[in-house]
């Protein structure tokens, strides 16, 4: 029974929108108004108290104050936000990521208001929102999905039949489980007759309950997704996939487009799958639909991201496609143009997200204020930040400072190109994931292009990708310091006389004589 | 000028001295002609034989500096020899109890910079010693309060008197 589910394809009363309240902060906040800019739209902003000096208060067209530091009290107040749009005469709210961005209730609120929300439908936020209901909708949509289930194995016969269904390797997994518990790895059918028995008696002893279940297990598997762009006319398009293999304790830090894994025929087949899985739901606007995708090229379903990805600029660049551009264009009701007929990736593109994090005391947060900065330019080079020099990084929101993207021909020109970025790179005052990215440069499998989503963490805890010691400049810091030493030394002596504390110069001993003379 | 200047685990003896094109400076055994310019700020370049270095050398508080540059970045300690040689005089024992700390050699206190019952820092410079024709400033080597000044300005030591003490 397909559980489709329907909604209504007329656009709320089609209209040109004038002016956008931007319900976020920080670069996509920067970004959005970027892109309502070269529209002509007026782009306005909400701030929470730390951010009245934010970038994007500072390049809006209008800002608003919505609350102190708090997410809760200031970001995430969706109905404050939405009372604004609707006084400030806004015509659409747009949510960038993280916030309200996935919230279904807000999205039903912007309608109910009048307001257009910049994104899909309510219903498709929903749907695709819990775990368990979206997974059953794209097994229903032919959508494929990791194998297994939670119905526990009725005995041994039963489990071969269905290790059998799904190939080798498999995972046996406690029912009732958790934490590694009743776990067992079956790489070939030989193995699973001892596998299950340990399987069982663990989880019965750990549990008190001896049901296990399958599930196929993928191996080192990288994560590909799929950016798709929908109009309210029904049309759904992929615009190809994105490698973010390169995460840090399930947070991505590198992404790249094309992915080095991905050939033409897997990169249809993917767009094919996404695309029915947004139809599922009944989806418009951008989104992405993520996957695991399997050494042998078998990919399977992991969630839908209703709403702009921090990593969209990587597909920007590889085609030519704005997608906030789009975005807007869609929520006015504007069909997908010609643009979107038969999209493939041109060169190459890498993302590294800067995070105001020390990559080496384990990504400790590091506030403070940006005392120096000096962003990379030149060829192929975008920096979408939301920080300037100058600017306070608080500890209260997200750490992601800004994101480094580069564009070339082909990915090792791509590498090149974000290496020479890299050196140009000055952020001095806080620490930032810049030096990670430096050292992961020099990492054979990164330059080969063999990720997957463990690796990061793996070469992490190995104690890999450390900046390598600049054995050239052994003496640079010893010579740097005392030369500041010596200048301020010198400028102290030539400024502060009497304030360094009793120290005269010749000129204050005479004048303190002939004070005392005269009085 | 003569520092002892500590990086990260190695520390130098640095000499460095006005040159022609900017400051000669000697690391151990190595001179280096070097031609310095602030850019902006904390952040300078450093030419070595044509060799640019751009580096942020920011002050974090009185002979503590952070150094940063493209290829690394440290921590720097820079102190002059004499209060290196004091408190290496008193050797490691512990921070605890007061401590006495003495002129090294014989000299003349130019200024004293901090007054009995002075809540001072570490590193804070107390008193200003001249010997050998150089001016050096004995500082605290920890945080805490001057319990006693023993010199005057102008008044000339022997290596040994003490200078102040520090509690």
């Amino acid at each position: 029974m397909a559980a489709r589910i329907s909604v209504s394809r007329m656009p709320p009363s089609p209209r040109r929108i004038r002016k956008v309240l931007i319900a976020n902060r920080g670069e996509i906040a920067v970004r959005v108004l970027r892109g309502l800019r070269e529209l002509g739209i007026r782009g306005a902003v909400v701030y929470s108290e730390p951010d009245r000096k934010s970038l994007p208060v500072l390049l809006a067209d209008e800002a608003y104050p919505i609350g102190p530091a708090p997410s809760r009290e200031s970001y995430l107040r969706g109905e404050a936000i939405v009372e604004l749009a609707r006084e400030i005469g806004a015509d659409a709210i747009h949510p960038g990521y993280g916030f309200l961005s996935e919230r279904a209730e807000f999205a039903r609120l912007c309608r109910d208001a009048g307001v257009v929300f910049i994104g899909p439908p309510p219903e498709a936020i929903a749907a695709m929102g819990s775990k368990v209901e979206s997974r059953r909708l794209m097994i229903d949509a032919g959508v494929p999905v990791v194998p297994g289930g939670r119905d526990p194995l009725p005995d041994l016969e039963g489990a071969a039949a269905a290790a059998g269904e799904m190939g080798d390797p498999v995972m046996l997994k406690a029912s009732a489980g958790g934490g590694g518990k009743g776990m067992r790895q079956v790489r070939e059918p030989g193995e699973l007759a001892a596998a299950y028995r340990a399987a069982r008696s663990e989880a019965g002893a750990s549990f008190g309950d001896d049901s296990v279940y399958l599930e196929k297990y993928i191996e080192e598997p990288r994560h590909v997704e799929i950016q798709v762009m929908g109009d309210l006319h029904g049309r759904i398009v992929s615009l190809g996939e994105r490698e973010c293999s390169l995460q840090r304790r399930h947070q991505k830090v590198v992404e790249e487009a094309p992915s080095p894994a991905v050939g033409e025929d897997l990169r249809r087949r993917m767009g094919e799958a996404a695309v029915k899985a947004a139809a599922a739901v009944g989806y418009a606007n951008a989104g992405t639909v993520e996957f695991l995708l399997a050494k042998d090229g078998a990919f399977y379903f992991l969630e839908m991201n209703t709403r702009l990805q921090v990593e969209h600029p990587v597909t920007e660049l590889v085609t030519g496609l704005d997608l906030v551009a789009w975005q807007v264009r869609v929520a006015e009701g504007e069909p997908l143009g010609a643009e979107f007929d038969d999209v493939r990736p041109r060169g190459h593109a890498v993302e590294v997200r800067l995070y105001a994090e020390d990559p080496y005391q384990r990504f400790a947060p590091s506030p403070g204020r940006i005392a120096l900065l000096r962003w990379p330019q030149g060829p192929g080079v975008r920096v979408d930040a939301g920080v300037a020099e100058g600017a306070e990084v608080t500890i209260h929101y997200d750490p992601l400072l800004a994101k480094l993207i580069v564009w070339a021909a082909d990915r090792e020109r791509a590498l090149a190109r974000l290496g020479r970025a890299l050196a140009e790179l000055r952020i001095e005052g806080i620490r930032t994931t810049a030096p990670l990215y430096r050292a992961l440069l020099a990492d054979p499998d990164f330059a080969a292009g063999r990720l997957d989503i463990g690796m990061l963490d793996r070469k992490l805890t190995a104690g890999e990708l450390t900046p390598p010691a600049d054995e050239a400049a052994r003496d640079l810091p010893f010579v740097a310091a005392a030369i500041a030493h010596l200048e301020r030394a010198s400028r102290t002596a030539a400024t502060e006389p009497a304030a360094a504390g009793g120290r005269r110069s010749r000129w204050g001993e005479a004048g303190r004589r002939e004070g005392l003379r005269g009085g | 000028m003569e520092l002892v200047v500590r990086a990260g685990e190695r520390e130098e003896r640095v000499r460095i001295a006005r040159a022609e094109a900017g400051y000669r400076v000697t690391v151990g055994e190595q001179t280096y002609e070097v031609d310095s310019v602030v850019v902006a700020g904390e952040l300078y370049s450093l030419r070595v034989g044509g060799e640019q270095q751009e580096v942020w050398v920011h002050r974090r508080e009185e002979g503590r500096y952070h150094v940063s540059w493209p290829g690394g970045e440290t921590e720097a300690e820079v102190a002059d020899p004499l209060t290196v040689l004091a408190r290496s005089a008193h050797g490691p024992g512990g921070p605890k109890g007061p401590r006495r700390v003495a002129a090294y050699m014989p000299g003349r206190v130019v200024a004293v910079l901090a007054a009995e019952g002075d809540e001072v820092a570490a590193g804070q410079g107390i008193v200003v010693l001249e010997a050998m024709k150089m001016e050096n400033e004995i500082q605290a080597d920890r945080a805490g309060t001057i319990r006693a000044v023993f010199v005057t300005p102008g008044q000339a030591v022997e290596g040994g008197d003490p200078l102040f003490e520090i509690g």
